[in-house]
């Protein structure tokens, strides 16, 4: 890890731990990218055609699976998420986010090379967060128990991820394999890049369409009204036919 | 030549692809069964291209794809209800512009672009007329009344219509609009007692019979039963229509006492306040039911059919439709066993094939496993890439039946997927019914949930008489467990696990026309056993949807507290 | 079966003129429905939809843009 890469986040975990909720919310999120990253094995598994990394990506999603279990157990203890709405979504266990995009998964996009590049970034890059949080004992003795418990796995895919990684570099694809790492690196920054800009985004396009709210809602609020309850007589609709069918209104 | 319509729903919960040849329907999938992600509402591209291979065709082959609802109506009915809640609606005003404004304002063209489909084909049905179509045009009734009731669509939440024998099929009669709407003041309990909206009813209908209703005169303030036979909610109470959030008021917790703490545990036995939650859900359970009654009493009076057809997300409750077969003036009582948004894609595919294109009806859809199948070879070639410990069988009903016997619990993962959210018999956990402990087995060892939520028996067409106190009306709906009649009394000690603690069960009748594997093996269990009855849940843990292809059983095998797993024909045991 | 080699995809044309013609429907429903008033409100809600279909488009320098914006 780049030593830049390494005092950020040492100093960054040591203000943001010790903030009130933030560990539980650390540790759900945790959860969630375990989950997520569980739905992604379990596709490559359903989708490589090759038997051997089947059983690995089969395992590896199992290995997932049992993180998040950890993680949200751990969350809880330490006093979950204050949010009842969202409190209430975690306790059902409901996935919030995954590498599935308009109905492509993550090794349907980045083929088998690729895929398994990002799978040795990404376990690499978890394994060198977790032994920062490790090596200043955040947050409490506990979670350091469970972070520890899944380095264990971790290491385990870190290594079989990189072992394949070698193996097509042995078949003669270095240059392709050293181009879908930096794919690959280069697209974690641009992600975060990008969530970042959503995040933004959602605040200042929110401030403006309250803008919006105040100055066209409002002024109309005389002219609306909500709906009475009991039986209403259907809107009026034009006679069915192919096309009024094809009206969106 | 023949026809293809693609039926789409989406973006809200439960998004679902069906695809129909010459009105008959090819395949039917949630979105959920490919993605992995319980109740997924992204446009179900995964689930309309295994469709459509299903089908043997390409997008340019179908005649017209539709989508289940008007999306320019309701964008209208969030703006207008924006203003007339204008200010409290600040906070839901923006979240609710970004969803619209970014995505599901331009899902003509997302269709077209996803779907791979020319604009000019793509046609839009109404939410409630795809519910309602979903019903009618799948029942073996020339005509019905039917009843849809549910969250929202674009304004109607409950609407009555008039199932006709000829085009264009379903007339409106009336309709209770939006914000009074049964489906989100029984979400709003949901959320209320703790659980997730969308996906925690079930729990609220299974705490409700640890319950007692004596928050009765609560609810009918808080539900009104009108003189028109109608209802009405009490507006005052409940916040869906402005909360960016919360679904009910700082007055409900004021009315009922404070709100139950998600996750936290529940021992009505002896904790005061897990018995009011139960009380809680009892009474609201018996308010949905109430107005259930009172809305099928005037669509009696008003349309004089002996059938009622019921569609809607609220048609999944299963307790309220037994006391609708039990209680209610119809004869007839149908209902499609996805009759939440998912079937609405089914219902917009139907009303297009009959109503749009003007085909004539076609027989009543009996046999509902129309998801994936797996070939057995394919199987033992992924257990075997797998290093699964297996054997095939000749006779692996005979072999599971024994297992059950044995007291061992199974996976069970046969023939088509099933359509809807229930197992029927094809991607089950089954179990012996008999002896409480299994029930506690299950949830907390198997299934990995809450403690209080019963479990449904399966059982042959030819006993269910000699079990359960089925209504003649729920005899349809009993086939793909949307009834929950009481078990017979001397019974139920003998199935004690798929007893609920008030007497009833979300029961299952498996006939061996629609279901001949698994009506084989209930029937061998029986013949094992002399109980003819099998404990049948859904084949997923908690949090996920249930298992679609071999590798997700696999999954869940592994995860779970499993003995064994059957899977076309293998018989896979535990990694030593 | 299809004669058609390749699967229908809108073009940048015909995908702006998809969303004109929902727009279209849209203001066209609300004048028939005597709502009229939410055509201020409408209009300029599409007005910022247009500008984040844009920053959609270009998503890496969208926070600079929102930045001016």
């Amino acid at each position: 890890m780049g030593y830049l890469r390494k005092a950020m986040l040492t100093v960054a975990s040591e203000v943001a731990w010790r903030l009130p909720g933030w560990p539980a919310r650390f540790v759900t999120s945790f959860a969630d990218s375990e989950r997520a990253s569980g739905i992604d094995m379990l596709a490559a598994a359903e989708h490589t055609e090759r038997g051997d990394l089947r059983r690995k990506y089969f395992l590896h999603a199992l290995d997932e699976s049992k993180h998040a279990a950890l993680f949200l157990s751990r969350a809880m203890a330490l006093g979950g998420n204050k949010e009842r709405a969202r409190a209430a979504l975690d306790d059902s266990g409901t996935l919030q986010r995954h590498g599935t995009v308009e109905g492509r998964s993550m090794f349907e996009r980045l083929g088998e090379m690729e895929f398994l590049a990002f799978v040795w970034v990404a376990e690499a890059d978890a394994v060198e967060q977790f032994g920062v949080y490790l090596e200043r004992q955040l947050p409490d003795p506990e979670t350091h128990a469970t972070l520890q418990a899944i380095l264990k796995d971790e290491h385990f895919h870190v290594s079989y991820s990189r072992q394949e990684l070698d193996r097509f570099r042995k078949q003669g694809q270095v240059a392709e394999v050293e181009w879908s790492l930096f794919r690959v690196r280069r697209d974690r920054w641009l992600g975060a890049w990008l969530r970042f800009s959503r995040e933004f985004g959602v605040i200042v396009s929110g401030l403006w369409l309250g803008l919006a709210y105040a100055a066209m809602l409002g002024p109309f609020r005389g002219l609306a009204a909500l709906e009475p309850g009991g039986w209403r007589p259907p809107l009026p609709r034009p006679a069915c036919s192919l096309a009024t069918a094809r009206s969106q209104a | 030549m023949a026809s293809h319509v693609l039926g789409i729903s989406a973006l809200f919960h439960d998004s679902a692809a069906v695809l129909l040849r010459d009105g008959v329907v090819v395949a039917a999938a949630q979105e959920e069964r490919f993605s992995r992600v319980k109740h997924d509402a992204a446009l179900p591209v995964q689930a309309a291209r295994w469709c459509l291979a299903q089908g043997g065709i390409s997008p340019a082959d179908l005649d017209c794809l539709v989508f289940y609802e008007k999306p320019l109506r309701k964008f209208e009915r969030i703006l207008a209800t924006a203003t007339a809640t204008f200010p409290r609606s600040w906070q839901s005003f923006p979240r609710a512009m970004h969803a619209w404004l970014g995505d599901k304002l331009w899902t003509h063209r997302a269709l077209a672009r996803l779907f791979s489909v020319r604009p000019d084909r793509i046609l839009f049905s109404e939410h409630h007329l795809s519910h309602a179509a979903s019903a009618f045009l799948c029942s073996p009734h020339a005509t019905a009344a039917v009843l849809v009731a549910d969250g929202v669509g674009e304004w109607a939440t409950t609407s009555l219509w008039r199932g006709r024998a000829d085009p264009p099929f379903l007339e409106p009669v009336a309709e209770v609009r939006f914000p009074h709407s049964l489906g989100l003041f029984y979400s709003a309990i949901t959320a209320y007692l703790g659980f997730a909206v969308n996906e925690g009813e079930y729990k609220v209908m299974g705490m409700a019979g640890w319950g007692k209703p004596r928050f009765r005169e609560q609810m009918a303030q808080l539900l009104r039963l009108e003189a028109d036979g109608a209802f009405s909610v009490d507006l005052d109470y409940f916040c869906w229509h402005w909360h960016a959030t919360e679904s009910f008021t700082a007055r409900l917790p004021a009315m009922l006492g404070p709100p139950r703490v998600p996750g936290s545990p529940f021992d009505p036995a002896s904790d005061p306040e897990s018995q009011r939650f139960a009380d809680v859900a009892a009474s609201a359970q018996a308010a949905l039911e109430d107005a259930m009654l009172h809305l099928a009493g005037h669509a009696h009076r008003a349309l004089g059919e002996r059938a009622l057809c019921l569609a809607g997300g609220v048609a999944l409750n299963a307790v309220a439709n037994h006391r609708l077969a039990a209680e209610g003036p119809f004869e007839h009582l149908w209902i499609q066993p996805a009759s939440g948004d998912a079937g609405a894609a089914l219902g917009a595919a139907l009303w297009a094939w009959h109503a749009v294109l003007g085909n004539p009806r076609l027989p009543e859809i009996r046999a509902w496993c129309l998801g994936r199948r797996f070939a057995p070879a394919a199987v033992e070639a992924q257990l075997l890439e797998l290093g699964a410990r297996f054997e095939r069988l000749d006779d692996p009903v005979a072999r599971a039946a024994a297992d059950l016997a044995s007291g061992k619990v199974i996976g069970w993962f046969e023939g088509r997927g099933e359509w809807g959210p229930r197992a029927l018999g094809n991607r089950s956990i089954l179990a012996d019914p008999r002896g409480a402990q299994t029930r506690d087995r299950v949830n907390l060892r198997v299934k990995l949930r809450e403690q209080f939520r019963p479990f449904a028996p399966a059982v042959t067409e030819a006993a269910a008489a000699h079990w359960f106190d089925i209504p003649a009306p729920a005899e349809a709906p009993a086939r793909a467990m949307l009834v929950a009649p009481p078990v017979r009394a001397e019974r139920r000690e003998e199935i004690a696990a798929t007893t609920h603690v008030d007497g009833t069960a979300r029961v299952q009748v498996v006939n061996p026309a629609d279901s001949p594997t698994f009506h084989r093996l209930v029937e061998a269990f029986g013949g094992c056993t002399g109980t003819p009855v099998l404990l049948n849940t859904s084949f997923n843990l908690k949090g996920d949807p249930i298992a679609s292809t071999p590798i997700d059983a696999m999954a869940a095998f592994y995860r779970s507290g499993l003995d064994l797993l059957y899977m076309e024909g293998c018989r896979v045991e535990r990694p030593r | 079966m299809s004669t058609e080699p390749e699967p229908y995809e809108p073009g940048r044309l015909e995908s702006i003129l998809l969303r004109i013609g929902t727009v279209g429907e849209l203001l066209a429903m609300m004048m028939r429905g005597g709502r009229w008033w939410m055509l201020p409100a409408t209009i300029t809600l599409l007005g910022i939809a247009g500008v984040l279909l844009v920053l959609q488009g270009i998503q890496y320098v969208a926070p600079f843009v929102y930045m001016v914006f």
